[in-house]
């Protein structure tokens, strides 16, 4: 993916951008330069400039288009957006700024050179993270660079330094490391009661590798609710990491081999439990819409995809609940609320909680600076986002944070854990199997 | 300038009506030479440019209420008398807007207004005042707590230059950026940018029911806290004022509105002054007597002093410990000071006015007896003064309006 | 200093001499002045970075500033303003670039001074009912940080959750809610402010009614032409008690006009009277699902506030006269929830045309309440005779009509069609004794207009206050006044004649 061999972008008459999928003039064309998009833009926030704002990248996506290069500054403002999608939900004139940034990152991988640096850490980024396997291997290791502070050596590379960080903040946060079987998910798990629908599970990379719990919570409660549960064994990465940042085809790669694994499942519905990963899979159709092979089976793949949220909230609860006398803040994954739409869902499932009062976050429609792996390309920008959340999670008084993304939870928590902040952590599904099962709410919030 | 000469005939000649001044036309002890009554825009305008042509000083005049207010002139060759512009132009009931002439006295406005159930909200603190000149004097009472003052009733503006030429701005709707806002520059200029002769105002609904709730307070300090129980609360009264005096204060609330409502509302403004230490609150439908006017009387020094509203209590002390009577709109940080002839003027000026610019205030001498405004710094320290120079600058080259009469010496 | 196209320093460009204003001798200076005594990130000069600074909220003008300046506080752009004063080159301040009439778009000369960073709320005195702020503190931001204390900032323009204290200052910004409470020139008591030649000054201050001119009162909404304000002391409205937003849906705009003067007739000053005819009903349900009635010509939001037993009263009074003006549904907000929503269609109805036509231009005129079901039936007569659409969108408590006419840039004659339509509205709003502009100003946009509200002789004394504030023009040239003054003997180094014409490209490299 090196565009050494690719024409230099100056010399076409396009500007930034080639002819293949470039940002849609049409849709650049929707943005009315309202600047509603700003106040919900995490970098807007941080920075204050146009430029990186969605309406000054949108400026600057049709300056590309109208034939300026594709600068050094342009890169770096177009790599500075998280991802975040809050201004399409802010919107009031439906610009589809999510489809305008895929495009233009997919331009920017194949057409910009990058410093050797930035694309060793991109690399090594896309070597490990979309590998459940991989990462678990890198566990234990993990704990020992922990212990000691960092090996010397790995240190000086400067890659660790960005990479470790977060890898770290996912092994403090993430239960102690057991047997592999002990969190073996079976292939199949038969629905409590009388069976209200066959659902295929997807349990993704780090959800997998270092969140195990959040899987087979998932797997319970929708069993509770009466779901014949089937978890493909050799499940791969969705590819969600690689389509937000431009790698087109190895996404593309990812998405073929989901499909193929669950249609031999043959369930009615893929269940998610990561925000990311769902929205990713529900735009399969247009990642894969110029596959002849794989066009028409995308769609219908995208169309069965379901954040285990919404899913629990339209089969209605069966499983009877225990009280959860305990303060919650909700806080919206981007790639759930913006990206999906779905935000009522948690929250009612939440509220349907016996003795469990749910607070809102203030200025909970901006990003907590996770966004898939910006904090491990942008530690900076990204750590004074989390401080903001973590300023605003705790302002709530709550007692347990609750989101729907892994990246989300290690962001926060990183944030929370420097500024000395103390809070109990969950995934939503978390919550509602200790309501289910009838656990205490120490359990939650405990670290258990 | 004398009768016969070529000023006063070009002044002759663009008005019907010139004579010439007397004695008691003097402004703020200036003797005119001339006064001069035209009966519109237009021939106001003609007079203006006769005085620009022949250099003469120009003082406006409405009904003569506040001549003596500001500081005086440093001379005058004509008095433009407005007052024979007195007609309501225009009242449209159902735009809530009304059209008046300078000389239209308040009362007369208010009057026009009144069958329709409608009044402009503005009182008249000194009898008999003119629009006009309640204009150049920035004059307010007791309901600028809940609608604010001229700057913000007045929409829109005519006015003559010192060249002569007539200029509008604003216009006849209440919703309107279009051009610069110079109403608000004219309101309390005294006179001194150009001559104010017809404004459009907006209106406000008559109530249908008024309570007046009295409550006596020992002195300044127990008088603040009542007054912010109110002004902090959500009852929306439509002013809140205090009157101290030797023997101790009085805090009045209004409240104005349906029947019911200032029923309940006045239940709930009780409660909340006996919950902030009131005494004996005493509800009429009728004001105080002291109500909507000033402290002073002939022969006393008149200051207005400005506060933040945290800083009320202080500044009643500091009025107290002067021998000041002090009354005023309390609710807005706005009170009015009566120093009596005896008084150490320098000394008290200059401490008030520091108790009041501590507070984020300010304090000016309004009137007060040649002798005290020739001792003290009546305006005290203003700040963009170069900024205000060269706004005259602008309108008034030659410095024939009221030239004086303002800040810094404009 | 990356310009990629233009100047170049070979013969043939001096032989046919590129006219690149932001390659001017005097904005060299500047530029590399601004750049000596601000931080690096302050100063932009990036091509592709300022032309994101190219237009505000009025998007079809567009000029790439020479140089971009994102201030950090007073002293940066009191500096930068005397920079550019001291070698005579226009600057324009610009806050979220929100604006509606092209008043921040920049000068290719000039540099634009962004506010955008300067966005502390300094203090939020409740005890003072103040709020003291940087001009780039969102509006909404006020709001919210003093709602705690009981307080709110009343002036709510639509785009309140994004634009800037500062810009609703230039603009004298009103809002749903100003009918009731007045606009921004009734809630700024106090400025701290930079001239033209770089003094900062105070204005106004914490207290009312500052002795001298009430030099503020001139400031708010001058549209940026007199400085640049850097701190602003706003007055701070007590919460009301009560706040009961309803819809009335009514089968034609006539209906609801007829309701609107009933109400005010009857003596009820309510917080917000806001009219939507069916096209900008179709907008804002595409875009927020805001589920207005079905089936409406048009609604009516009519928030009441104050003192709950008044509000009771006049809700009650204001359902009768829309009742008796033929609504057919009435629906109160049963809480918050509902409330926003019926706010969000209304909020949003401008940007949500964007739904339902490729392009339209959003006007801003204000007539007298009386003359509103006469100046709509006009504008229905115009659309029809023009086969141009027009969606209605307006304040209609105090006449302040948003017409947005609907067209097609890509199709030929539309855009032409449409501007003519939406000038012809203006008129119509003049002939009936209104204005050009109740909100979004006079900018670039309407300056054409001006003229046709105001005598030479009227325009000529309001430039008598431009000219004792900034006697060089160099503050947010070329808007508002088509013709402008000459300020007589005028301060300062040198003026007139453009550097560039003077030396020409010789002397570029």
């Amino acid at each position: 993916m090196s565009g050494t061999d690719l024409p230099t972008p100056t010399s076409r008459p396009g500007g930034a951008f080639d002819a293949h999928r470039p940002p849609d003039a049409a849709l650049v064309g929707d943005c009315v330069h309202c600047g509603f998009c700003l106040p919900t833009c995490p970098t807007y926030v941080l920075w204050g400039e146009e430029m990186d704002s969605p309406r000054g990248r949108i400026d600057l996506m049709k300056q590309g288009l109208e034939g300026e290069p594709l600068s050094e500054s342009m890169v770096g403002h177009f790599d500075a957006c998280l991802g975040c999608m809050a201004c399409v939900t802010a919107c009031p004139s439906g610009v589809q700024y999510d489809r305008l940034i895929e495009s233009t990152r997919a331009q920017v991988e194949r057409r910009h050179t990058r410093t050797r640096r930035d694309r060793a850490l991109r690399e090594a980024v896309f070597a490990l993270f979309p590998y459940p396997k991989r990462l678990r291997l890198l566990r234990g290791p993990l704990r020992l660079w922990q212990r000691t502070g960092g090996d010397r050596l790995l240190r000086r590379s400067g890659l660790l330094d960005r990479l470790a960080p977060s890898l770290a903040a996912m092994e403090r946060l993430a239960p102690r490391l057991r047997s592999p079987k002990a969190d073996r998910l079976p292939e199949r798990l038969a629905a409590v009661g009388e069976t209200r629908a066959v659902v295929g599970m997807l349990t993704g990379c780090v959800q997998a590798a270092f969140f195990p719990g959040v899987n087979a919570a998932t797997a319970r409660v929708l069993a509770a609710e009466g779901c014949d549960v089937v978890i493909p064994t050799g499940q791969g990465c969705c590819g969600a990491l690689s389509v937000h940042n431009g790698r087109e085809g190895e996404a593309q790669r990812f998405a073929r081999a989901l499909i193929d694994r669950f249609e031999e499942a043959g369930v009615e519905c893929v269940v998610v439990n990561a925000a990311g990963c769902g929205s990713s899979m529900k735009e399969y159709a247009e990642l894969l819409a110029d596959d002849p092979q794989y066009a028409e089976r995308a769609k219908s793949f995208a169309g069965r995809v379901r954040d285990v949220t919404e899913l629990l909230a339209a089969l209605g609860p069966v499983a009877p609940r225990h009280p959860l006398p305990m303060s919650v803040a909700y806080h919206d994954a981007c790639h759930l609320a913006h990206a999906q739409g779905v935000r009522a869902e948690p929250r009612a499932l939440l509220r349907g909680i016996p003795g469990l009062e749910l607070r809102e976050i203030a200025d909970g429609a901006v990003c907590c600076g996770s966004a898939g792996i910006y904090n491990v390309l942008f530690p900076q920008p990204a750590r004074e986002l989390g401080d903001r959340k973590a300023d605003t999670v705790l302002a709530t008084g709550a007692d347990l944070l609750v989101t729907a993304n892994p990246g989300c939870l290690m962001q926060v928590a990183a944030s929370i854990e420097r500024t000395g902040g103390r809070i109990g952590l969950a995934h939503t599904v978390e919550v509602l199997d200790a309501s289910i099962q009838g656990r205490p709410a120490a359990s939650l919030t405990d670290g258990g | 300038m004398s009768d016969g000469s070529p000023g006063a005939a070009a002044v002759s000649a663009a008005c019907d009506d010139v004579v010439p001044a007397a004695e008691a036309d003097a402004v703020d002890g200036v003797r005119p030479e001339l006064i001069a009554r035209p009966r519109s825009a237009a021939e106001t305008a003609e007079v203006l440019a006769a005085a620009a042509a022949h250099e003469l000083v120009v003082v406006a005049r409405g009904a003569g209420t506040k001549l003596s207010w500001g500081a005086p002139p440093s001379r005058v060759d004509v008095v433009v008398d407005l007052s024979g512009q007195d007609a309501v132009l225009d009242h449209a009931a159902g735009d809530l807007i009304a059209v008046a002439q300078a000389g239209c006295p308040i009362a007369t406005l208010q009057k026009t207004l009144a069958p329709a159930g409608q009044r402009l909200a503005l009182d008249e603190t000194v009898a008999g005042s003119t629009i006009g000149g309640a204009v150049a004097t920035n004059l307010s009472g007791p309901r600028r707590m809940l609608n604010g003052t001229l700057r913000d009733l007045m929409i829109g503006t005519t006015v003559v230059r010192a060249d002569g030429l007539l200029a509008r701005s604003g216009g006849r709707v209440v919703k309107n950026v279009a051009g610069y806002d110079l109403g608000k520059l004219i309101t309390g200029s005294f006179g001194t940018l150009a001559v104010i002769t017809e404004a459009v105002f907006r209106l406000h609904p008559l109530p249908e029911a008024t309570a007046y709730l009295t409550v006596d307070a020992a002195d300044g300090a127990s008088a603040g806290p009542l007054v912010a129980a109110v002004v902090h609360s959500a009852v929306v009264p439509s002013a809140v004022e205090v009157d101290c005096g030797a023997s101790g204060c009085v805090v009045a609330v209004l409240l104005e509105g349906s029947a019911d409502g200032v029923a309940e509302r006045t239940r709930t403004t009780r409660a909340l002054l006996d919950r902030a230490g009131a005494s004996e609150v005493t509800v009429a439908s009728e004001p105080p007597s002291w109500w909507g006017s000033y402290p002073w009387t002939d022969g006393q020094s008149a200051l207005k002093l400005t506060t933040a509203l945290s800083g009320l209590s202080r500044v009643l002390a500091a009025a107290h410990r002067h021998g000041a009577a002090v009354r005023g709109s309390a609710g807005s940080g706005v009170l009015y000071a009566a120093l009596p002839p005896d008084a150490d003027h320098r000394t008290s000026v200059s401490e008030l006015r520091l108790a009041c610019r501590t507070e984020g205030g300010s304090l000016v001498v309004v009137d007060a007896p040649p002798a005290v405004k020739a001792a003290v710094d009546q305006w005290g320290p203003v700040p963009a003064l170069d900024l205000m120079r060269a706004v005259k600058q602008q309108f008034d080259p030659g410095n024939r309006l009221a030239p004086g009469r303002f800040v810094g010496g404009i | 200093m990356t310009t990629t196209h233009g100047v170049s320093g070979d013969v043939e460009n001096i032989a046919e001499p590129v006219e690149d204003p932001a390659d001017g001798v005097a904005v060299r200076q500047v530029r590399a002045a601004l750049q000596e005594l601000l931080p690096v990130a302050a100063v932009i000069t990036d091509r592709a970075r300022l032309r994101t600074y190219e237009c505000d909220g009025l998007a079809h003008y567009r000029v790439t500033p020479a140089v971009v300046v994102l201030a950090e506080d007073t002293g940066q752009v009191a500096t930068t303003v005397r920079v550019c004063a001291e070698y005579g080159v226009p600057f324009v301040a610009r806050g979220s670039g929100t604006g509606l009439s092209g008043g921040a778009l920049p000068r290719a000369d000039g540099v634009l001074v962004v506010t955008s960073r300067m966005r502390a709320i300094r203090e939020i005195a409740a005890a003072d009912q103040r709020a003291v702020v940087e001009p780039g503190v969102i509006n909404l931001d006020v709001t919210r940080a003093a709602t705690a204390d009981g307080y709110y900032y009343a002036p709510d323009p639509s785009s309140q959750q994004i634009c800037s204290i500062g810009g609703n200052v230039a603009e004298n910004s009103g809002g749903a809610h100003c009918l009731k409470y007045g606009f921004t020139a009734n809630h700024v008591v106090g400025a701290e402010f930079v001239t033209p030649d770089g003094t900062v000054v105070e204005l106004g201050g914490r207290a009312p009614d500052s002795p001298g001119y009430d030099l503020l009162g001139a400031v708010v909404g001058s549209e940026g032409t007199l400085g640049i304000a850097t701190v602003l002391t706003l007055r701070l409205t007590r919460t009301p008690e009560a706040v009961r937003t309803v819809l009335a849906a009514f089968d034609s705009t006539d209906d609801a006009g007829a309701a609107t003067s009933a109400i005010i007739g009857a003596g009820i000053v309510p917080a917000a009277i806001e009219l939507m005819d069916a096209l900008a009903i179709e907008a804002a349900e595409a875009a927020v699902h805001c589920r207005y009635p079905e089936g409406a010509g048009a609604v009516l939001v009519v928030e009441v506030d104050g003192p709950a037993p008044e509000v009771e009263r006049e809700l009650a009074q204001v359902e009768e006269h829309c009742r008796a003006c033929g609504a057919f549904e009435f629906r109160v907000a049963a809480d918050d929830e509902e409330r926003a929503l019926i706010w969000r269609g209304r909020k949003s109805a401008f940007a949500a045309v964007g739904r339902i036509s490729p392009d339209y231009i959003v006007q801003d005129g204000v007539i007298p309440r009386t003359a509103l079901p006469q100046v709509l039936r006009s504008i229905t007569a115009l659309s029809e005779s023009s086969g141009v659409r027009v969606a209605n969108v307006f304040h209609a408590g105090d006449g302040n009509l948003h017409p947005l006419v609907l067209f097609d840039e890509s199709e030929p004659g539309q855009s032409e069609a449409a501007e003519q339509v939406s000038g012809k509205i203006l008129d119509l709003c003049i002939e009936a004794g209104g204005s050009i502009t109740g909100e979004h100003g006079v900018g670039m946009d309407k300056m054409a207009y001006l003229p046709r509200m105001f005598s030479d002789t009227d325009l000529d004394t309001m430039q008598m206050v431009r000219c004792a504030f900034d006697p060089r023009q160099l503050s947010n040239p070329g808007k508002i006044f088509p013709t402008p003054r000459l300020c007589g003997e005028v301060p300062g180094r040198h003026k007139g004649e453009h550097p560039l014409a003077r030396h020409g490209v010789a002397e570029i490299f």
